[in-house]
């Protein structure tokens, strides 16, 4: 509670590095802020084609291109924000040197800065599901809920990486490997429910834990069946990200007092 | 007011290095890893009282940084208390806080935000803090377009504009021109007299005489002599001459 205070009473300093962030990332450049857009649009676009027109519908799963892009959004954010903030303790080194304030508002403003790329990656979500005439209603409003499930558990995982690679600046590959090797077990390409099939009860357990296939499993429902979220894979989901935000902010405040003697 | 009782700080030279596995093989066979251990600070007590000035002397590793990082806040002790009073501030080095894309102003916004200052206050003091550094003129180019003179000038006129009940300085009266140095000191001694607690790490002599009452000599992480600035700064000169 103290530690919410503190970072509450900093809330001008979280602003102005949120727009530092931004600010340095589009300067000097003819495109700047489109690239934002431009970028994710490429990204999607040519994915779109490819499953259109080079791999068309797989006849199992309708609207196989939203289906994918959905997975696709999901592990996208989570990935631009995992890589980012695990360099960002080490990136503001000679701040955390010479001046006191809560570090934790460093990793919490790296992730945040591409709060707004996410916002653009499901924009262009609604866009192609409004191109491809995909019925939906009210339920797709269950998209933030899953992004906000998915968010917490970022966090988390971002004070753990983060304040870990000030100690052993591993973590970086560690944390590229581990994206790629996640990329996989998350149900990107393939629906959850097909996994279930597949895997054996426990490892089925083990994989369920991470919670992108929750998330990415209630976006799907929520877009593609007007459904409610599976409680089992939402609950699931939701626990692990609380459990990874709670062990990430105690991990994170125990390792941040040696940051200034490793930098 | 600032207050170390007994002070210690260790540092791990090898602690660079993490050799995680072997360290993890060693506590297995129930060995502690090997350190290399380096006491920057030991046994350090210091008091000075709101109002006061004090200043650091001690030569090149004597542990003169680890002291001001310690009362910034930014590193914590192995052993001792540290007590301060009131917002706590660092004059930053140059270019420490200043992200050298950003304008002046959105760095001095950035600086002060970051330095403690709401936004209320930022935007109350912003006019004195460009008229302080003279750099009106030039407040909405990149910072890395600006000379050294001028990025320092506006480091230091974010930091003066704090008012910090604590104001941390590590060799800064070297910034800009005469002009601009003797303001500088004629600011510092006006906050001095409006309750402003200073420590100051210098090497200039003349500066410390002019501030502090009180100076502390620190030798190898301890103090080796405290007292009227006169005394102690005559007994350094001696040592070294």
């Amino acid at each position: 509670m103290k530690l919410l205070k503190e970072v509450w009473a900093r809330r001008f300093a979280i602003k102005h590095l949120v727009l530092k962030n931004f600010r340095v990332r589009y300067r000097n450049m003819a495109l700047g802020v489109v690239w934002s857009v431009l970028n994710p649009l490429i990204m999607l676009g040519v994915l779109v084609f490819i499953f259109t027109y080079v791999f068309p519908n797989r006849g199992d799963q309708t609207f196989f291109p939203i289906f994918l892009l959905i997975g696709l959004v999901h592990y996208n954010s989570f990935a631009r924000m995992i890589s980012a903030s695990t360099l960002s303790i080490v990136e503001h080194g000679l701040l955390i040197k010479k001046v006191a304030f809560p570090r934790i508002i460093i990793p919490v403003t790296t992730v945040f800065s591409q709060v707004i790329d996410v916002m653009v990656l499901m924009a262009l979500l609604t866009v192609f599901v409004l191109i491809f005439q995909v019925p939906t209603g009210w339920s797709y409003l269950w998209i933030f809920v899953s992004m906000g499930v998915q968010l917490v558990f970022t966090l988390g995982l971002a004070f753990i990486t983060s304040s870990l690679h000030v100690y052993y600046r591993d973590m970086m590959y560690i944390v590229e490997s581990g994206l790629t090797v996640l990329f996989w077990l998350t149900p990107i390409f393939y629906p959850l429910d097909f996994i279930h099939t597949k895997l054996p009860t426990w490892l089925y357990g083990l994989y369920i834990l991470n919670p992108l296939c929750g998330s990415i499993h209630m976006s799907r429902l929520a877009i593609l069946q007007q459904g409610q979220p599976d409680v089992i894979a939402a609950g699931i989901a939701l626990c692990v990200s609380l459990a990874t935000f709670v062990t990430g902010v105690i991990m994170f405040q125990t390792l941040q007092r040696r940051f200034a003697d490793y930098m | 007011m600032i207050r170390l009782d007994n002070v210690s700080k260790r540092y791990n030279l090898r602690a660079n290095k993490p050799f995680l596995l072997r360290d993890l093989g060693m506590r297995l066979v129930g060995k502690r890893p090997t350190t290399l251990d380096f006491w920057a600070l030991r046994d350090v007590s210091l008091e000075v009282k709101p109002g006061e000035a004090v200043g650091v002397v001690g030569r090149n590793g004597a542990g003169k940084s680890t002291l001001l990082g310690i009362i910034a806040g930014t590193i914590f002790p192995n052993s001792g208390n540290v007590a301060t009073e009131g917002r706590v501030c660092a004059l930053l080095e140059l270019g420490v806080g200043f992200n050298p894309d950003l304008t002046g102003r959105e760095n001095v916004y950035l600086n002060a935000a970051l330095l403690g200052l709401s936004e209320d206050e930022v935007n109350e003091r912003y006019d004195d803090i460009l008229k302080f550094a003279e750099l009106e003129d030039f407040i909405d180019m990149p910072v890395c377009k600006y000379s050294s003179g001028m990025t320092m000038r506006l480091g230091f006129s974010v930091a003066i504009h704090i008012e910090p009940e604590v104001f941390i300085v590590d060799e800064m009266l070297t910034v800009g021109d005469q002009s601009f140095q003797k303001k500088c000191l004629e600011r510092i001694t006006q906050l001095k007299e409006s309750g402003t607690t200073f420590l100051l790490v210098s090497h200039n002599h003349t500066n410390i005489k002019f501030l502090c009452s009180e100076v502390v000599w620190l030798d190898k992480g301890e103090v080796r002599a405290t007292g009227s600035a006169e005394d102690v700064l005559g007994a350094y000169t001696d040592a070294f001459t």
